[in-house]
Parts: C-alpha cells; structure tokens; sequence
C-alpha cells in the first residue's frame, strides 16, 4: 500500500524534526519545507495528502502560502497550524480545512490529521 | 424736685436695660407726678402710618377710650401736631370741652374737669416717632415747664428711636443669617436633590412657615423630581399653589393670598400663601412658595414679603450657578472616566501587542522542548528516577504552556459570540461546577436571585469566565472557608437598564494601597497567581458593553459587581 504523503512547513527547524519524527511514528511519509516559496515549489512538483502549514514565517507567511496552493488546487487538504490560538475563530469560514494550535502534546494534530484523511 | 434731678432720674431710665414699654411707661409717671399732670399718654406711630395711644401714666383714666381710636397724621390735634412737628399747648378757654374730631364722644362729662393740654412731637430730626399727650386739671402752666415737657418728650423720641432701630437690625441680621446660611448650602458639595431640600427648609425655618416648596421649571438640569417641598401641604391648598405657580411664572410676579377661606366637605380651610418667581439672569428657573395655616405675619406683613422677595432673587442666582456647576462638574467627570478608560485600553492594547509576540516566541521553543522530551520517554527505556524527571519536566511545560494561552486569551480582542444570556443560569452553572468540589465544603452560597431578570446579550463563555474568576479569588480570599454571597437584580445607571450581579465575600477585602493595581495584568498577591483573572474579567465586562465594580470593606470583605446592558433597553453601555 502507497504511504500516506505529508508536508509540514514551518521555519522552526526543531518544529520541523520533532513532528516529522513524531508523524513518521505514526506510519506517514513526510516531507518538510522551511518557508512558503520551498513549500508552494515542493507542492508544484509533488502530490501531497495533507500540508501542515505553520502561520507565522518570515517572508511569506502561511495565509498567502494557503492562498497560492488553494489557487492551483482547490481541494488540496491544508492544517493551519499556529504557536496560540488568535486565529482560530476567523479561520473557521476560511479555506483551510482545519486548524490547530501548537502543544507539545502532538495528539491533537495527529487525530485531526487522521479526521481530515477519514481514516 | 427740681429739674436737674428729675433729668438725672429720666436719663438713667432711659439707659437702664427695662423693656421699653417699663422704661416709657416710668417716665410717663414721672412726669405725672413730679410735673403735675393726670393724665400723661404716648401715642405711637404703626407700620400703616397711624397714631394709637399705646403708653400711659398708672393713673390714667382717659387712656380706654383714646386706645380705641386710631388717627392718621394731621387729622385732630394729635395728627396735627405730627404732622408739624411742633408742640401745641391750649386751656379749656381756649378751646370748648368738646374737641372735635380728636376727642370722641364718650370723652363727654371726662374731659371737662381737666384745664390744660399739651401735645409734643415725639421725633428726632429726620423721624417722627409719637405724639406725648399731658392733661392737667391746672389752670396756669409756666413756659419753664413746657420747655421741660419739650426736653423729655425729645428723651422719650430717644428712646423710641434706639428701638426702631433695635428692631430693625434684629430684622437685617436675621434676613443676612438667612441668607449666609443660603450661600454655604449653596457652596456646599451636595447633590442637586438634596440641596433644593436644605433651601426649602432654611427658608421655612427663616420665616416659620408651615411650608415651603420650590418648584423647577429647568429641564436641562436632568434631575430626578421637580418640586421639593420641606413641611406638608394639605391637598386643597396644593390647587392653589399650582394655580400660584404658575400664574407668577408667566407674570414674572409674586403674588400673595392673605387669609383666604375656603369651603369644603371636611369644613373649611384658613391659609395664606405667598410665590415668587425665581429668576436668574432674566430667565424663569422656577417659583417658590410659602405657605401657613392661618394669616401668619410672614405674609401678612409686608416685611416677610419683601424677605421672601430677597431671599428668592439671591437665591435664583446662586442656585442656578450652583446646579449648573455641579452639571458641568458630572460632564466633565464623565468625560474624564472615559478618557482614562481610553487611555488605559491604549495602554493594554499595546502591552497585549508585546505580549502577543513574546508569548508567540516563548511558544515555539516550548512545544519542542515538550515534544522531545516525550519522545525521550517514548523512545529510550529509562529508571524510575529518570521518568520522573521527564515527568516534571513535562509537566512544568504544560503549566508553562496554560499560563501562555492565558496571556493570549487575555490580548484577544472584542466579544465573539454574542447571543441571549440567563445570568442567573449562568451562575447556576458555575456554583454547580464549584460547589460540589471538597475544597468547598467550608463555604456556604448563598444565592438572591432576581428570578425576572431579563436576558443579557453577550458572550455567555466569556462572561462565564468572569464569574469564575471572581468566584476563585472569593474563594482564595476565605482560605476555603467563609460565605459567598450572590445577588443579581436589575437597576438603572445613567438613565439605562442594567443587570447588576454581586458578589460579595467575607475574606476581609482588600488593602485599599493596591485597590489601584488589581486589574493591572500580573498584579497578583498570591504565590501561584498569574494576577490575570481581574484584567482578563474587566476586559471580558468592558468588550460586552459592562462595567465591573468594586465596594471594597476594609476587613470585612469584598463585593465585585458585574453590569452588564439588559437586551433593548440600552444603546451603547456605559459612557
Ligand atoms: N475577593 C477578593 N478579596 C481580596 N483580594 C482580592 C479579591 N479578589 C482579588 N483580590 C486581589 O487582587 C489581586 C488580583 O486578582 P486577580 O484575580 O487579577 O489575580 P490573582 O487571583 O492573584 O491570580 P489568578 O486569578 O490569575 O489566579 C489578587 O492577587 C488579590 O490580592
Ligand atoms: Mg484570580
């Protein structure tokens, strides 16, 4: 069977590690990007079941990322992902498809990861 | 006894301290006695300018019938020689026993035995006081002796004279404490309401009167009633009053009703009343009027008019300055509450910006020292002691991370999800969630709920996230043992409807010295506090168009009040 693909963006290089580790526990293939532009080119070239997008980046942050990719793919899943929970109220109308405030406790991203998939 | 003695007798009269009615009735006997006449009399003149025989010589006998006949000055021989202000002298051959107009029929088969008359002025140079009257029945009277009769009835004018203007100044510094007394209420910190009332009641007082109400045509001022009344007024009179009022307001007229009768079912009713219109640089702010039972000399006399008159022309104009000052006062610290509150959700927006973004950098770091230090665990098989590390470790995070999602709750802007709110529920709720817990079993509730509470648009999360914040620092504040007091009920602030929901606590309040801070973010006394749940509870109260207030007693405890705007009955909450 095809493995699960996954993208986390997110410009903690730590943040990265930690969830590609933890979601690779899980059984997932994953792929990281470290800012908006390595992720919409790594989303052009590549197909992927769900991109985990963190909001606050340097450059381009996730809202515009989110915009581009739902431009190009409309149906593409997204997790908006984000260090406190300021968004979460405005993004509940959004195109994102969920959003999830950082923990160090990873469970509830990866059972939202795992509704979005309807596994 | 010769003349110089009897001056020195007169003359020490006329200083003692005896009444005056003593002190002129003495020289009248003196002058009866040692000088010879029968009959010596003073007429004196009344407010309505006429004479009345009021003094007499103990031995008098014409004196009940001349003191029933009043006369005006220069009519008969009395008014005549007030009038001229010169003495007249005459004897029975100069003039027929009968004597006209002066002396009255029942004088007949009295007068006749009696030979010789004077009439002296009793007057200084600018007023006239009396006429001294001295009958004798001898023939011959001495120019020596009128001169001596001219000497002391100028003592006796004295004498009146010093009591006019005793009389006058007792009335002038009784007007001027009536007034004085008026200025200091008017000076004094006082709400309008309460000042109206000490105004009427001084003015009672001033002129005892059984009733005094002032009645204000000045919309502008926004006060709660219009006529304030000290005494009691009896429902008829009230028609009359009314009628007053408003019959001087549109003349700009006092008017005065002097001993009126009127007929009812219950019997008949004798009043006077007096209005004046109050105003103030030209302009009607109202009318007050006095009022008594029976004719009373305060309207009775013009004196009490014109005091009335006086005390409400210097009344209007500090009344009107006085209440429009206390207005602007109210505007201006109105206006001043809000600037502060501006300043200080200035002050807290950008302190929630910096806080925002520490808390946005603190986050980050926290998540991955927390999710490896799980992974740790997962990973590596480690003693007891070393997972109990990791445990506090993550268990340090996790409080680390709640206190974070505090902060951030707290810099969040603006109500969410407004709707229809039972306060009282709401509560409910939160007691139920509270109460049943071990800690509390030490604390009694005790609930006074207004069960017609109107609903409440608001953030029913948020605002249940006020109470519990007030309800842990109660409960903090008791140490876990005390009474918790809950009362809600609707009341009116600055003309809008509020709900109001108290609650109150016996853990001894709070030290007035940080009263100023404890809705400061991170003001906290107590060890674990974060010292966010008072900043975070006033925002909450303040986005959803409330006010959170505080009656703080000192050793007792505290109350903490919620108002928030009831559905329809308010525009915009509190100024
Ligand atoms: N009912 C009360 N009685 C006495 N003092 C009080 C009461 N409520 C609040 N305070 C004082 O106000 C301070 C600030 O209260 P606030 O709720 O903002 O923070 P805290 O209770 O200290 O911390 P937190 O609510 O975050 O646990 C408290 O530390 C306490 O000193
Ligand atoms: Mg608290």
């Amino acid at each position: 069977m095809k493995k699960i693909k996954l993208l986390i963006v997110d410009d903690e290089e730590n943040i990265r590690i930690l969830f590609k580790e933890e979601l690779e526990d899980e059984g997932y293939e994953v792929e990281t990007a470290s800012n908006g532009f390595t992720a919409l080119e790594k989303f052009r070239k590549g197909t992927f079941d769900l991109i985990v997008l963190d909001i606050k980046m340097p450059g381009m942050d996730g809202i515009q990322v989110l915009n581009e990719i739902k431009n190009i793919n409309k149906d593409q899943p997204v997790i908006l992902c984000s260090a406190y929970g300021e968004f979460k109220q405005d993004f509940s109308s959004w195109v994102s498809d969920e959003y999830v405030v950082k923990s160090a406790d990873t469970g509830e991203l990866k059972q939202t990861i795992k509704n979005i998939l309807s596994l | 006894m010769n003349p110089i003695e009897l001056f020195g007798k007169i003359i020490e009269i006329s200083h003692s301290n005896l009444e005056i009615s003593s002190r002129i009735k003495s020289i009248l006997n003196i002058i009866s006695q040692d000088l010879h006449y029968e009959e010596v009399m003073a007429y004196t003149l009344d407010q309505d300018k006429r004479l009345t025989c009021r003094y007499l010589n103990d031995r008098s006998t014409l004196f009940p019938i001349l003191n029933k006949y009043r006369c005006r000055v220069g009519e008969g021989i009395a008014g005549g020689v007030a009038q001229k202000r010169a003495p007249q002298h005459f004897t029975s051959r100069d003039i027929p026993p009968r004597f006209g107009c002066l002396f009255y029929p029942e004088l007949d088969g009295q007068i006749e035995r009696f030979k010789s008359f004077a009439f002296l002025p009793l007057s200084d140079d600018s007023y006239l006081y009396g006429v001294l009257v001295a009958i004798s029945t001898r023939e011959a009277i001495q120019d020596s002796e009128k001169i001596l009769l001219s000497m002391l009835s100028r003592e006796i004018g004295g004498i009146l004279r010093t009591y006019s203007l005793i009389i006058e100044s007792k009335k002038r510094i009784s007007e001027l404490a009536t007034l004085s007394e008026l200025g200091r209420v008017l000076a004094s910190d006082v709400e309008p309401e309460e000042l109206l009332k000490n105004i009427a009641l001084i003015v009672a007082k001033a002129l005892s009167a059984q009733f005094v109400t002032i009645k204000l045509e000045y919309p502008f001022l926004r006060i709660g009633s219009q006529r304030f009344t000290n005494g009691t007024i009896e429902p008829l009179m009230m028609q009359y009053v009314n009628e007053m009022e408003i019959e001087s307001i549109k003349n700009k007229r006092s008017m005065s009703l002097k001993d009126h009768i009127s007929e009812a079912e219950e019997g008949h009713l004798r009043f006077s009343l007096h209005t004046s219109p109050m105003m103030s640089k030209n302009r009607i702010i109202g009318a007050i009027t006095m009022g008594a039972s029976k004719a009373q000399y305060f309207i009775a006399e013009e004196d009490g008019r014109s005091l009335i008159n006086t005390i409400s022309n210097y009344m209007s104009n500090g009344l009107e300055n006085t209440l429009l000052n206390r207005r602007l006062r109210d505007v201006v610290r109105e206006l001043n509450d809000a600037q502060k509150r501006l300043i200080e959700q200035e002050k807290l927006k950008s302190l929630g910006e910096m806080t925002a973004n520490i808390a946005h950098e603190i986050k980050n770091p926290l998540v991955i020292i927390g999710g490896f230090a799980k992974r740790l665990a997962k990973k590596t098989h480690l003693d007891q002691t070393e997972n109990r590390y990791i445990d506090i470790i993550l268990k340090e995070v996790t409080r680390l991370e709640s206190i974070l999602n505090e902060v951030l709750n707290y810099v969040k802007e603006g109500p969410t999800l407004t709707g229809a709110c039972d306060i009282n529920s709401c509560i409910d709720e939160i007691i139920s969630l509270f109460a049943p817990d071990s800690t509390w079993k030490d604390i009694k509730i005790e609930k006074m709920f207004d069960n017609k509470l109107d609903p409440v648009i608001c953030d029913s999360q948020q605002i249940k996230q006020v109470f519990i914040n007030i309800l842990m620092n109660a409960f903090e504040a008791m140490d876990g043992r005390g009474t918790i007091e809950v009362k809600t009920e609707q009341s009116v602030v600055n003309g809008k409807m509020f709900m109001s929901a108290a609650i109150s606590d016996t853990g001894g309040g709070i030290d007035p010295s940080i009263m100023e801070n404890i809705f400061n973010p991170f003001f906290t006394t107590k060890e674990k506090g974060t010292g966010l749940g008072l900043a975070i509870s006033n925002k909450i109260v303040t986005n959803n168009n409330g006010r959170l207030e505080i009656k703080n007693m000192v050793g007792k405890g505290a109350t903490f009040i919620v108002y928030l705007p009831l559905e329809n009955k308010t525009g915009e909450g509190f100024v």
